[in-house]
């Protein structure tokens, strides 16, 4: 075939997750042939549903924050002309953290959070002013915090452990880390964006979202492929010149942007010859967050005993938030103790999880029903009795099932952890030897979540359309 | 490295980082307001920079950067504290 009749993009971006989607857009707006190469079926990554036996199940993703008016995903729909097409709601309270002791809840009123905080832990004089703080933070204050843990901050403000246990309760869910290990950088931005501005659900399920988006970049010009997986990014002469499907088929690209696993992108997708022995080093001593073990429950009936519809639950049975993650890191077995869980708005679905480390497939196969069995009895003791009584359908992912599905490295919930040791290394998100080459998505730097990988998918593309008018004759 | 050629680096980690072109990016420019410098590309920029002239970077010297100035300013301190301790 002569060159001239293959296709050109200007633009392939390798993952249909939120960030390569909105990125996607951002760039076919800006007047770029572009197009997302996607492995699965459909798009959205760890944000996604599916449906069993009339029950819709979000997978893994189960609601998004940043969603106020001029919180970054806000300002990413109304740019993309999305803001009225998907309707979305916001419930309260957003999230409720049930401990042996305490059920404290929070309001999208702060008032009325700080309030019961403060009914709660009596002693504690500062609640207001770390609320007050978390909820307007000054970028320069948050980037000032990054070598200190988020427990070096929550220190600074309170001396109690159990309420320290409980503002770090749904960083752990949300960020796989305990609070002495946590950043206060990625803390801070996960107790702002997903707590203090949390609860937003689209309707009909989260898949919506990367739905509403993939159909806007279709709008705009792009082409989506699905069930197409990249083999290779090719490089020459130190820059991009396209990606390889399957054994020989070459696609001519400028830029490419990798939405996938970080190590898959680097070591695979590029190859160990070209990469430096510095970042090969660094990336094989990465430590990626633990994964999760979610199950998928269908119910005939809402009934009494069951929490909102789609406030977040969390439950804490102990205090020990340090020793829950070294727990969930152990090889051989799966704490269920400790676990999130949220039904759907109808009132039919329950989705719970708990962190857990990768293991392997045998450990899973083994395991994977009994486990399922015990994280019922267990959300029945603590949190909803009779819940069995109500089941009529049950279904459980493991570490390995994430993997499959998304190829994170070890199924990881949130790309790497968002310690002070491992703080972004700029060749993660945009490698310095390679031009045209961006990553973007969880595994790039210590954003996390909906909103912040959407943050970079509009950040990278933004970076690219600069680049694009600066080389402009 | 001469205070030139720091300049000169910084304003490519800079130019990199938020996407502005090196010839916009001004000694007394304000780096939030103009160019865009969220928290997440602040330290982005001071990791850069760690990585670049090999110094640590003090959390609470963060916040002092707002300007092109301030930036090469405190780079070449910390580059004449580790020479003077080398």
């Amino acid at each position: 075939m002569p060159k001239e009749d293959k296709e050109m993009y200007d633009a392939i971006i390798i993952g249909a997750g939120m960030s390569g989607l909105v990125c996607g857009c951002y760039l076919a707006k800006a007047g770029m042939k572009v197009l997302i190469a996607e492995q699965h079926y459909k798009p959205g990554g760890y944000c996604s549903s599916f449906k069993r036996q009339g029950f819709t199940f979000d997978a893994a993703a189960h609601s998004f924050g940043s969603y106020r008016n001029g919180g970054n995903l806000n300002t990413v729909f109304k740019e993309l002309d999305l803001d009225k097409r998907i309707p979305i709601k916001r419930y309260d309270p957003t999230d409720i953290v049930i401990t042996p002791d305490y059920k404290i809840a929070f309001w999208i009123d702060h008032n009325k959070t700080i309030q019961e905080l403060q009914k709660a832990f009596p002693n504690e004089t500062k609640i207001r002013d770390f609320i007050t703080f978390m909820a307007n933070p000054k970028p320069v204050d948050i980037a000032a915090m990054r070598k200190k843990t988020f427990r070096d901050l929550l220190t600074q403000y309170f001396t109690n452990d159990e309420l320290i246990a409980i503002l770090s309760f749904p960083l752990f869910g949300n960020g796989g880390l305990p609070p002495s290990l946590m950043s206060a950088f990625t803390g801070s931005k996960i107790f702002t964006e997903f707590v203090l501005d949390g609860g937003y659900y689209p309707e009909g399920g989260m898949q919506a979202l990367p739905d509403v988006l993939a159909k806007r970049f279709v709008e705009l010009g792009g082409t989506l492929l699905l069930s197409s997986t990249v083999r290779k990014i090719k490089v020459r002469d130190n820059k991009i010149s396209g990606v390889l499907f399957g054994k020989d088929n070459f696609v001519q690209s400028r830029y490419v942007i990798s939405n996938c696993d970080a190590r898959r992108t680097f070591f695979k997708l590029l190859g160990r010859k070209i990469i430096s022995e510095e970042l090969l080093d660094k990336l094989n001593n990465m430590t990626p967050t633990l994964s999760m073990f979610i199950i998928y429950i269908g119910i005939d009936k809402y009934f009494n005993a069951l929490p909102n519809p789609c406030s977040t639950v969390w439950f804490l049975p102990r205090y020990d938030i340090e020793e829950m993650y070294l727990d969930a890191k152990s090889k051989n077995k799966t704490d269920l103790t400790k676990y999130l869980l949220r039904v759907s708005p109808d009132g039919k679905a329950i989705l719970a999880m708990s962190n857990t480390s990768f293991k392997n497939k045998q450990y899973w196969n083994a395991n994977k029903y009994n486990l399922l069995d015990t994280f019922i009895k267990l959300i029945e003791q603590s949190t909803i009795p009779n819940l069995s009584e109500h089941i009529v359908y049950r279904e459980a992912a493991t570490p390995y099932t994430l993997f499959r599905y998304t190829l994170n490295y070890m199924g990881a919930s949130y790309g790497w952890e968002s310690t002070t040791e491992q703080f972004a290394d700029p060749d993660l998100r945009k490698p310095s030897f390679i031009s045209n080459l961006y990553l973007t998505g969880h595994w790039t730097t210590y954003v996390q979540g909906i909103a912040g990988v959407v943050y970079l998918g509009y950040d990278t593309a933004k970076l690219i359309i600069r680049k694009e008018q600066k080389e402009k004759p | 490295m001469t205070t030139d050629n720091v300049e000169q680096e910084i304003i490519s980690i800079i130019s990199d980082v938020s996407g502005f072109d090196p010839e916009e990016i001004k000694p007394d420019i304000n780096l939030q307001n103009e160019l865009e410098i969220d928290s997440i590309k602040a330290i982005e920029i001071t990791v850069a920079i760690e990585k670049k002239f090999k110094i640590q970077v003090r959390d609470e010297d963060v916040p002092k950067i707002t300007t092109l100035r301030q930036a090469v300013e405190l780079v070449n301190a910390l580059i004449s504290q580790k020479d003077a301790n080398a």
